[in-house]
């Protein structure tokens, strides 16, 4: 598999919703020099299922994560995706990276084409606020029911107070700890 | 519950305390209604951290599963992006994340960090972060299949596996100091060499392991015990294992030749030309069972060891870091900016770490950390369907989740709990075992 193949693979599918790519290939070994190929695209997030589905059409398709970051007005989200596993060097990295507007925080549920996508997209839901549409199971992951607070987000009101009690609530429980 | 287990007398086991509790159903228990539901944990179930599975049960099968986790939930990504620390500081969160694969994550920390930054890694440093790895990956390895031989009643084997695996902590404490937590990488290289006179040690320990990988084989894979307890077991077949993105021994189990070592090497790897193992290198046909969850694992010790020797035999000359002072590495570190990602093979599977650096700052701006075991949870909805409560320690284990002590079990019917500890479950998994052997 080549970076090449991919961007192909992409541009086809997506045409404009490909809003931009650059590769990045990475020079890795000592004695023996290979080139391990990195996509980045910023794609619509709308186009997000038909992109996938185009790389799963390339080769077997693996889903390693989603980050996320709050980038002000919108929330930035990086899928990192790797295509063509199976052989030596074999592999592309391929990061899909799609914003967020804030009044409108959703995105399309991969679940459908990639089953492996559910756990690192509950997990946005919750630390990020996040929603993804047509996700078979959105309950917590990570943090229990009813969470006050989407920790990742920088505009939390609520957060700088939230952790200030749990510290207030150590200090407590230390001081019950018996002596000697 | 007594007259389920008439052995309760057991002198192996202390007799368990049994308690019924009145409780309101709520949540995913409350959605199964008056299904028969069997919830384990959150507090130590089969697995070391702590996790909640409830088991929908029909009879002695197990028809459905829900997964929660989070009760340990540390929220390491956020002290690193928001509570101030500089990268050095990360760099020691990193390596706390898993006690057991505390190179791994440092290992994808530090090459996510290099990238972002631009910083190269002199050849000799990453031939010891290579040795580092692989001589964790035996250890883990080791470990797991003396916690699965114990899940299956089988102790003597248990005892044995660690007896050997203490070698590999003992070299492992000869180069870095400590038997875990190496603190081996830092970003440009290394902190400590691989001195001349340390490599007899190294070479003392292939040795060792060399003459006793026939023994270990023989004893997991040719035991007729082993074999009745994990043959058919917790199968996963390739095509879910594909689909749910498995990664490490538990999609390599099942077939699927899928290693990060191979298909996307880094570091020195293309210098070792790793292929991934799977049940067919020990001439068997994938079925993606507890056993050739074994097999594979038994497999990848030996092929750390050549790894390991290749590694000695071809070391570098050289500086082991690009950055020799620490202060000089923290300024170029502040006036960085970039993003890149990090990866490496853990003895799990694939562990990832993305950061974003922005210029000016000490600290990371975005930062996101995947462990192998977040990419195997999904795994445990096909391998749990259709299986025997008493098979649920092996299964659960199977995957190698960090996690490994029953702690205690629930049966939930209607408004009433019963807790099983964790010793119950055991036992019933140890009695399946000598019913088996009878």
């Amino acid at each position: 598999m080549r970076a090449e193949e991919v961007l192909r693979a992409l541009t086809a599918s997506l045409g404009a919703q490909l809003r931009s790519y650059e590769l990045r290939p990475r020079e890795v070994g000592v004695r023996r020099k290979w080139t391990v190929e990195e996509v980045w695209a910023e794609v619509e997030r709308e186009a997000l299922p038909k992109a996938v589905a185009a790389l799963k059409a390339l080769g077997p398709l693996h889903i390693s994560v989603i980050s996320g970051h709050d980038a002000g007005e919108t929330i930035e989200l990086l899928y990192h995706l790797a295509v063509g596993f199976g052989t030596e060097g074999g592999e592309v990295v391929v990061t899909l990276r799609t914003f967020l507007p804030k009044s409108d925080p959703t995105a399309p549920s991969l679940c459908a084409v990639l089953p492996g996508a559910e756990i690192t997209e509950r997990e946005k839901i919750e630390f990020l606020g996040v929603d993804f549409l047509g996700i078979p199971r959105r309950d917590h992951v990570f943090l229990p029911d009813g969470f006050p607070v989407h920790p990742w987000r920088r505009d939390e009101p609520e957060l700088a107070r939230f952790l200030h009690r749990m510290v207030e609530w150590e200090k407590g429980h230390e001081r019950k700890e018996p002596q000697g | 519950m007594s007259a389920r287990n008439p052995k309760d007398n057991d002198p192996v086991l202390p007799a368990v305390e049994e308690r019924v509790v009145e409780r309101e159903l709520v949540g995913a228990e409350a959605a199964l209604g008056e299904t028969f539901a069997v919830p384990i944990g959150p507090i130590h179930p089969a697995l070391k951290e702590p996790i909640r599975l409830t088991f929908r049960v029909r009879g002695e099968r197990i028809v459905g599963v829900d997964i929660r986790t989070g009760f340990a939930h540390r929220g390491i990504e956020f002290m690193g992006m928001r509570q101030g620390r500089n990268l050095i500081q990360i760099l020691y969160l990193a390596e706390r994340i898993c006690g057991i694969c505390s190179v791994s994550h440092p290992i994808a920390f530090t090459q996510a960090v290099e990238r972002a930054a631009g910083i190269e890694v002199p050849p000799r440093a990453q031939y010891i972060r290579v040795i580092i790895s692989e001589l964790e990956r035996i250890h883990s390895h080791l470990l797991w299949a003396g916690v699965a031989a114990h899940e299956l009643g089988f102790d003597t084997l248990l005892h044995l596996t660690w007896r050997v695996r203490e070698k590999v902590l003992d070299v492992l404490e000869e180069l870095s100091g400590n038997r875990i937590d190496y603190a081996i990488p830092i970003f440009g290289g290394v902190r400590r060499d691989i001195a001349p006179e340390q490599y007899p040690k190294v070479w003392e320990a292939i040795r060792y392991y060399r003459g006793l990988l026939e023994q270990l084989l023989d004893a997991f894979l040719r035991d007729p015990t082993v074999e009745a307890r994990t043959r058919g077991v917790g199968v996963l077949e390739p095509k879910e294992a594909e689909e749910l993105c498995a990664v490490g021994p538990t999609a390599r189990a099942s077939g699927l030749r899928k290693d990060v070592r191979q298909d996307r090497p880094y570091l020195a790897y293309p210098d070792f030309q790793v292929r991934a193992i799977t049940p067919e290198d020990y001439g068997l046909t994938p079925v993606g069972d507890v056993y050739d969850k074994i097999v594979v694992r038994l497999l990848e010790v030996e092929q750390s060891l050549n790894i390991i020797e290749q590694a000695l035999e071809n070391m570098p000359e050289g500086e082991i870091t690009s950055f020799p002072k620490i202060p000089a590495l923290l300024a170029y570190l502040k006036k960085a900016e970039g993003e890149g990602l990090g990866w490496h093979e853990a003895p799990r599977g694939e562990v990832i770490h993305y950061v974003r650096l922005a210029a000016g700052e000490e600290s990371l701006l975005v930062w996101k950390v995947k462990a192998p075991t977040y990419s195997n949870l999904l795994s445990w909805y096909p391998m749990f369907e259709d299986q025997e409560i008493a098979d649920i320690p092996i299964i659960a284990a199977s995957i190698d989740p960090c996690i490994c002590c029953m702690d205690r079990v629930y049966l939930v019917r209607g408004g009433k709990e019963e807790v099983w500890p964790k010793e119950k479950l055991l036992k019933l998994s140890w009695e399946k075992t000598r019913r088996m052997q009878r």
